[in-house]
Order: structure tokens, then sequence, then C-alpha cells
């Protein structure tokens, strides 16, 4: 014991000479003989906030996962951190929990400008990385060691929800409303990706902030343009002020949207109604399910989060987890880092609630898959397409 | 399709136009921009919503109750934030309405939540009427702009004619003067506050029920209805509802022919015309005093 | 001592510079009371004090038997006092029948619901307004400004701006009247028809007057009575002709400009 106290502090005064000289190495494992510690950063205040039940719902998996002894007599410790969608602050937020806390590693992430200020300070370091809350490129063209995608990417939504609309519901006359950003752009290449095998073209494609809520324009715009189908890559409030603004004026699309607008119940309920009849992508099986896996982290939810609402967000968190655990669990008693790579690296054709996941070493986007569901009357999910591969994926082929 | 536009433009333009004289009427008496004004609002919405979804009363109870919440958070914030500062400067007091503003939003957040909620109200977007062949408004488009008219009239007659407006308009040209003239210019400012509240949470309500109802959703309405009081002016009623016409009209040309640039227009008409003709397109000659 | 008007051991000062230093003085009810001294010697400051903008370290005001001291300037207008500025403060953006009109503004009672009625003849706003209308008249006739009335105030000339100041503060009906170097800026002729009507503000309205003045023609013409102060104490009270011949007062502004060659 005394010797071991004596490393720990030698390792302390190193590794804080090593902070001053502005080097980031890691201050602690991330895990001992009891516990294993993970964390998440996303918005628990501010405007981005409803999208910060994600980092929240981890907790739930890991009470889930202690309640039955843990991970080969580890127990899971999940930290909450909240960046108020501030990459500065997930900076701030990140590098106390890496030294102060050690983490093992870091599951969700919310926020794609977050998420790209700290990826190079966690590999630094050494901390691992499973299923960011986002899709962005970044993360995973060109491989990064640590960084394991599993949310599929929105240009493979884009072009299976693409052709679903053109080859299953025969309309043409395709819109895109995209966001002004990575999300909506990646979104709209999606659709172009499939238009351009088809050797046809979108009537309009508009771009919007993720701010205005005045859309009266661009839904005239779509409108003026015979868009029969509007496909959107937009935040949740843009789609119900689109979708609210067409009803005024007696425009009616069929309106087709990101994964990111799928909470249906949320979406249904802030719509007014207006939800209803609405196609989008999904990463993973409804929270409304009756899939055995559903039902099962549905009641730990209403057991260790009751203050919870078990929507598509916060199941999200419990799914982007998931791959963790299960590598966690494939290494066995002797833990590290690199036995947790090799195992990630290794995961071919897993699936919890998400979708299939593959990872190798020069691979780290997991899934090439969505479903397609349809926003029913009040809210409830109907599936219309299962698990769906995007077969003109370039990435996949090199 | 233009006529349809312009309706849009015009009923979107009214509502920032409400929302500006509620900025207007605090900048008038006091020189300070509150950028709490937002915020304000939307909690006032939220009170009314959690009258409605919470208590279940029906939906005028909600609306009165709201606005009655409206008169008094306003006052609060004027006497208990405002008032206390030691010998202030206009930059001292705006920034205190910035912190009234983030205190705002973190307590709407920490009592119901980031997620959006929805907030109705009993005119609805799905009733339309067809104005002439092509062109409709709906129900949501009448309310805003008879509650632009209303209060036009109303705030005429308010400033030139009762004893309040015409002390408004007094301490707001020369509070010294004003207080020797036995105007009791703190009631005035609270007054102005309690009723901008008001005015504000009216257009809150309006907001919210044309996107979602969330701790945020006021922050870019605020930023036009802003641009609009700079185009009025920021010291004229008739001028901020120009303004806001205005404003409505071009964003939606711009967001129909250019929709990448539409959401920085209001910032080019607050730049623009800052540089150009600080005064507003409509004031008068106004002569600051000494 | 009276209990209309009077001053008690008045005191204040800026940063250890006594501005008024254990000022005293009486004021019958009626007459017109002077304060003269050099620049700086406090006059302005015990006006200030007076109608609650500055509050005093120690001693009284006492208006008809009540101590005023700590009042807001609001409440002391309500009270009955009234004054005009050295430099003029008047509402510039607003003409000058709406300035006087503000001098009625505490005489008022329409509330904002009866003033949402003013356009109705016959009702109560409608008439209350015809009385203040009434006598903001009379004081336009009575100083002159017919030919401005409806004029911005940002307009005028300066001497024309100081009668506006003087009629909206007579348009407050007050007990007592302070009037701040009410001559300054006019010309000779101007400076006669002023003290002329100070005295006849006396009779019609039926006011106390203080008054602080430089010009001793004027000071010399109508006052009742005068003190003089230096370096914010009181040197001298009395009959004008007895404060003028005052050895301390000729002190006090020798080497200031030559004020006693008119008199």
């Amino acid at each position: 014991m005394k010797g071991k106290g004596r490393f720990w502090a030698v390792l302390f005064t190193i590794s804080s000479l090593v902070l001053w000289t502005g080097i980031g190495l890691c201050g602690a494992p991330g895990f001992d003989d009891k516990e294993i510690r993970i964390a998440a950063w996303g918005p628990q205040t501010g405007p981005a906030a409803p999208w910060g039940s994600v980092a929240r719902a981890p907790a739930v998996l890991a009470a889930m996962i202690n309640e039955q002894g843990g991970i080969h007599g580890r127990k899971l410790k999940h930290f909450v951190r909240d960046d108020q969608y501030n990459p500065a602050q997930t900076k701030v937020v990140v590098k106390e929990l890496v030294e102060k806390e050690g983490i093992f590693s870091f599951v969700c992430g919310t926020g794609s400008a977050g998420g790209l200020a700290v990826k190079d300070y966690l590999a630094q370091n050494k901390v691992i990385w499973v299923g960011p809350a986002t899709s962005v490129k970044e993360y995973v063209f060109p491989v990064q060691p640590y960084l394991f995608s599993v949310y599929p990417l929105y240009e493979d939504e884009g072009s299976i929800l693409t052709k679903y609309v053109i080859e299953k519901l025969g309309i043409k006359e395709i819109g895109v409303v995209y966001q002004n950003d990575p999300y909506g752009k990646n979104g709209l290449d999606g659709v172009r990706q499939r238009l351009d095998h088809l050797k046809m073209k979108a009537v309009a494609e508009i771009p919007v902030e993720a701010t205005e809520k005045d859309l009266s324009s661009h839904v005239l715009k779509l409108k003026s343009a015979g868009a029969k189908a509007v496909l959107m890559w937009v935040h949740p409030t843009t789609g119900v002020v689109l979708v609210k603004t067409a009803a005024t004026i007696g425009y009616k699309p069929q309106w087709v949207a990101s994964n990111t607008l799928s909470d249906f119940e949320l979406m249904n309920k802030i719509s007014g109604g207006l939800w209803e009849g609405i196609i989008t992508g999904a990463f993973m099986l409804p929270p409304d399910s009756d899939d055995p896996r559903v039902v099962k982290y549905r009641e730990a939810a209403k057991k260790y989060a009751p203050e919870e609402r078990f929507g598509v967000f916060f199941m999200a968190g419990i799914m982007f987890t998931e791959p963790l655990v299960e590598a966690l669990k494939r290494v066995g008693k002797n833990l590290s880092t690199e036995a947790v790579l090799k195992a990630l690296n290794s995961m071919k054709n897993f699936q919890g609630v998400g979708p299939k996941l593959t990872w190798s070493p020069d691979q780290h986007q997991g899934s090439d898959s969505i479903q397609i569901w349809k926003c029913g009357p009040g809210g409830k999910t109907i599936l219309l397409q299962d698990w769906t591969v995007n077969e003109l994926a370039h990435w996949k082929k090199k | 399709m233009y006529g349809q536009l312009i309706v849009e433009g015009l009923s979107i333009g009214a509502c920032y136009a409400v929302f500006g004289i509620a900025v207007v009427i605090i900048y008038k008496t006091s020189e300070v921009i509150n950028f709490a004004q937002g915020e304000m609002a939307m909690i006032s919405t939220f009170v009314a919503y959690h009258i409605l979804n919470v208590y279940g009363w029906p939906f005028w109870y909600a609306f009165i109750g709201a606005l009655f919440f409206a008169v008094l958070l306003g006052v609060f914030i004027e006497v208990c934030f405002l008032r206390p500062a030691k010998d202030p400067t206009v930059l001292g007091l705006i920034v205190i309405t910035l912190g009234a503003e983030m205190l705002l939003m973190g307590l709407a957040s920490w009592k119901w939540g980031a997620e959006q909620k929805d907030f109705a109200l009993p005119f609805s977007f799905h009733k339309t009427h067809e104005l002439f062949k092509g062109v409709v408004i709906n129900d949501w488009s009448i309310a805003v702009f008879v509650m632009a008219a209303v209060l036009m009239i109303f705030l005429y007659i308010f400033f030139r004619y009762t004893k309040l407006g015409v002390a408004m308009r007094a301490t707001q040209q020369n509070e010294h003067a004003a207080r020797i003239m036995g105007i009791k210019v703190e009631r005035v400012f609270s007054f102005a506050w309690g009723f901008s509240s008001l005015i504000g949470a009216l257009a809150g309500m309006f907001f919210a029920a044309r996107s979602t109802l969330d701790p945020a959703y006021m922050m870019e309405p605020f930023l036009r209805a802003f641009a609009a009081a700079v185009l009025g002016g920021l010291m004229s009623i008739p001028g901020v509802v120009i303004g806001g016409g205005i404003l409505g009209i071009l964003e939606n040309f711009v967001g129909f022919h250019w929709p990448a640039w539409k959401p920085i227009v209001a910032f080019l008409v607050i730049v623009a015309v800052l540089c150009i003709r600080p005064s507003g397109l409509f004031a008068r000659h106004y002569e600051k005093k000494v | 001592m009276g209990d209309h008007f009077r001053v008690e051991n008045l005191s204040i000062s800026f940063g250890g510079l006594k501005a008024v230093d254990g000022v005293s003085f009486d004021v019958e009810p009626n007459t017109i009371f002077s304060i003269i001294g050099p620049n700086g010697s406090g006059k302005t400051t015990i006006f200030n004090l007076i109608c609650g903008i500055y509050h005093p370290h120690s001693g009284r005001i006492i208006l008809e038997g009540r101590n005023i001291v700590g009042l807001k300037p609001d409440r002391i207008a309500r009270l009955g006092i009234a004054r005009t500025f050295q430099n003029i403060e008047l509402f510039g953006n607003a003409t000058v029948m709406d300035n006087i009109m503000l001098g009625r503004h505490i005489h008022m009672k329409t509330g904002v619901f009866s003033g949402a009625f003013m356009w109705w003849r016959g009702s109560r706003a409608a008439q209350e307004e015809i009385v203040h209308r009434e006598e903001v008249e009379k004081i336009i006739d009575f100083l002159d400004l017919q030919s401005v009335r409806d004029q911005f105030v940002s307009s005028l000339p300066y001497g024309k701006r100081k009668l506006v100041e003087l009629g909206r503060a007579l348009a407050l009906k007050p007990k007592v009247l302070l009037l701040d170097e009410p001559s300054a800026g006019m010309n000779t002729e101007e400076k006669e028809d002023l003290s002329i009507w100070i005295k006849d503000i006396r009779e019609d309205y039926k006011v106390t007057i203080l008054l602080i003045e430089h010009d001793m023609n004027m000071i010399m013409g109508i006052s009742d009575r005068v003190i003089c102060l230096n370096y914010g104490r009181k040197i001298a009270e009395g009959l004008p002709q007895e404060v003028q011949k005052h050895p301390e007062v000729i002190e006090a502004y020798l080497g200031e400009e030559d004020i006693f060659r008119h008199a």
C-alpha cells in the first residue's frame, strides 16, 4: 500500500508537471478494481437543453448493470456535465472530468461543435469516446483511433429516405429544407446522391437557420416550386414552424424528416397534432416498441429515473452506451484501454436497440442503416420499413 | 405568390411591431434597451401555459392571468433590479437587464424544462379566408392585425390624453423637470415596465402559437422587434409599427428569393439604420436634452 | 417666527466644501424675498435643497408648519413649491401650451380609463380638461405668449423659453415660487417687463416669491426683503437698501463685476 501511495504521488507530480508544460496526459486511468468511470456532456440548460436528456440516460443503463453486480465485478459510474451547447464550455467540462475525476470512456456527447473541440484532447489523453449523439463525418473520416461512431450518417439517411419517397410513395417533386450547417448539408448531400443516381433534380433546396421563427417565405417557395414531398434536416422547432405555416396557407405536401425529429410524442404535442402522418428516419427501435430489449430499458428508466420522459433522445443515450458495455463485457477482468479498443475494433454486426454495428481498425463509422417511421395518431410510432442500408454509400467502398 | 408573401410579411411584421412597442415604451421613458424583454414575455407565456395545462382553466383565464402576471413581473424587475442601482449609467442599466434575461431563462428552464411545449391560441392557423384569388389570410393573422390596431389607438389616446401618459412623455423628455412638476417619476418607470411587459406578453403568446414554447423561443423575435424599433427610431410608436411592417415584408421577399440571406436581414437593417440614419426612418428631428 | 415658509440652520457640504453653512431665514406670506451673493455663494444650492433635489446634512425647511426636508421633489411640488431653473429645464419636444399644461399635472384627476373617454365632450375628463386649459390660457395671456403658444419650445429664443418656464411654474399654482435668475439673457426692456410681471404674479396669484437675481436694479425695485450669501453663509439680511449698504456685502462683491453701478 505504501509503495502504491508513493507511486501515485510521483505520478501526480509528473502529471501536474506535464499539465503545467501544456502536454495533456491523463491524470487517472478511469477505472480501478471497484468502478469504471464513464461520462457524457450535453446541454442541460440553454436553448439546446431538450437534447440534454441523451447525456443523462447512460445513468439508467449503469444502474441496471450495477444492480446485477456490475461488469466483471466493477460498477459503472456515470458523470453528466452541462456544456450549454457551447464548445468553449465543452472543453472546460471535459478537461475537468478527465483530469479531476479520471474518465475511462466518454459516451454520447451532444453537439458537433463541442465534439470537434474536444476530440483531439480526448485522443491525446487516450480516452475512448463511443457513440457521439450526432453524426459528424470528421469524427470518423479519417479514422480516429479512440472515437467510435454509432449514429448513421445523415447522408445515408437522406439517400434512403429519398429512395423511399420516390419508389414507395411514387412522388417525384421533391423539395428539401436543410439547416445551414453540416447537419443540414449532409442530409442535402444524401438527397442529391439519390437523385443524381436516378438522374433527377430537387424542385427546391432551401437553407434555414436553426433559430428562425418565421418561415412563410420558405413555405411559399416550396409551394410555388410545386414540391409534393418535402424532406427536412432541421431543428425540431423549425420543423414545427414549417408544418404549421404550411397548414395556414393550405399547402399539404408529404413531410419527411430526419431522425432528429423522430421523437413523435414530443413532436406531435408541440405541433398541435400536425405531426401525424409525417415520415422520418430513425436510428433505433421506437421507445414505445414492444421489443423486449426496449421494454427492459423502459422499465428501468421508470425505476431509476422516474422524472424523465422515455422519449427518443433519452433512449438514444442508452443505445449509444450499449456497445461500450458490450466491449467491457468481452474484455473480461483484465481491463485496459487497449483491450477495450481491441474489443471495439473487432465488433461485428452487434445489435442492441440501435442499428447493426461493425467496427474495424480502419473503419469507425459503425452503422449504415436506418429505419423508416411514420407518426401515427397521438404520436404513436408506425414502422414503415425495418433496418435499411444505403446501397449507394460510397464511404464503405474502399 | 407575391400577394401571399405580403400578407404573411405584414402579419409577422405586425407581431414584431407589437413586441417592438414594448421595447419602445421602456426606451422612451428611460433610454434603456431592455434585453430581458423577450424572456419576460417568455415567462409570462409560460404562466399562461401553466394555467392552461396544470390548472386546466379555460383559455381566457390563462390569457388574463398571464397579462396580470406580466405587469407584476415588469414592475418587480424595475423596482427590485433597476431602481436599487446607485447612480446608474444607461450602460449599467442595460447590463442589469442582460442579467435579468439570464435569470429568467434559467428560471423557466428549471420550472418548466427546456423541452418545447405546444401553446395554442383560439385563433387557429388552419382557418383561412380567401382575401382575393390565391391570397388567403388565417385567423392568427387577423387577430394580430386587430391587436396591433387596437393597441395603436389605445396608445395614441393614452399618451395624448391621460395624466399618466402625459407624465410618461414628460419623464422621457426631461426627468429632472418632470420631478419638479410633481410627477412621480419612480411610479412612471414602474408603470412603463409593467405596461411594456404586458404588451410583450401579448406578443409572446402570439409568437408561441406560431412556433413552439421553450425558454429560448423569444430570442429571435426580440432581435426582429428590436430591428423594427430601430427602423422606427426607437422613440416613436407609429414608427415601430411601420418598421415592423417593412421588416416583415423585406424578410419575406429576401427569404423567398435568397433564403440563405434571410436571417441577416434584421442585422443589416439595424446596422444600416444606425449608420445612415440613427434617428430612424420616420423620426421627427429630435433634440436631445442637455 | 412665521410658519408660512422658513429655513432653519440649513447646511450641506460637497466633498468637504461647505456649500451652504447654517443659513436661516423667514419669509412672510405674499412677499418677494431675494437672495443675492457672488457666484458660487450657494444661492442655487439653497433652491435645490428647498425643492428636494439635494437633501441637507442638517437643518429644517418649514412650509406652512411642516418640515419638508427628506421629501422627494415630486412630493414637495405637490405641497406647493414650484421653481424655474438657471439653465432652463423644459420639455423641448413639446409645444408651449403642452409645457405649461404639464404644470397642471398635479391638479388633474383623470385616470387612465376616464382619460380614454376624452373624445366625448360631456365626459368628466373632458370637462376637467376644459378647466385646466382655461387656467393655462390665462397664464399664456398674462405672459404675452399667444404668438408662440403652439410652437415647439426647442425652437424658441432664450428669453421666451424663460417665460415658458415661468408660466409652467405658475400653472402649478404654488404657494412658494422659486425663480432662479429669471432675467438672465434678457435685454433691458424685457427685464422691465419681467419686474412688472413678477410684482403682478405676487398680487394676482397670491404667491410668495423667492428670487435669485444678479440684476440689482430688479432686486432693489421689487424685493420686500433681501439676504446676501457669501461662501455659503448669510452675511446680511434686511430691507433692500439696508443690505445694499451693509459693509460685508460691499466687501463680498469687491472684485466681482461692478454690480452696484446702476443701483
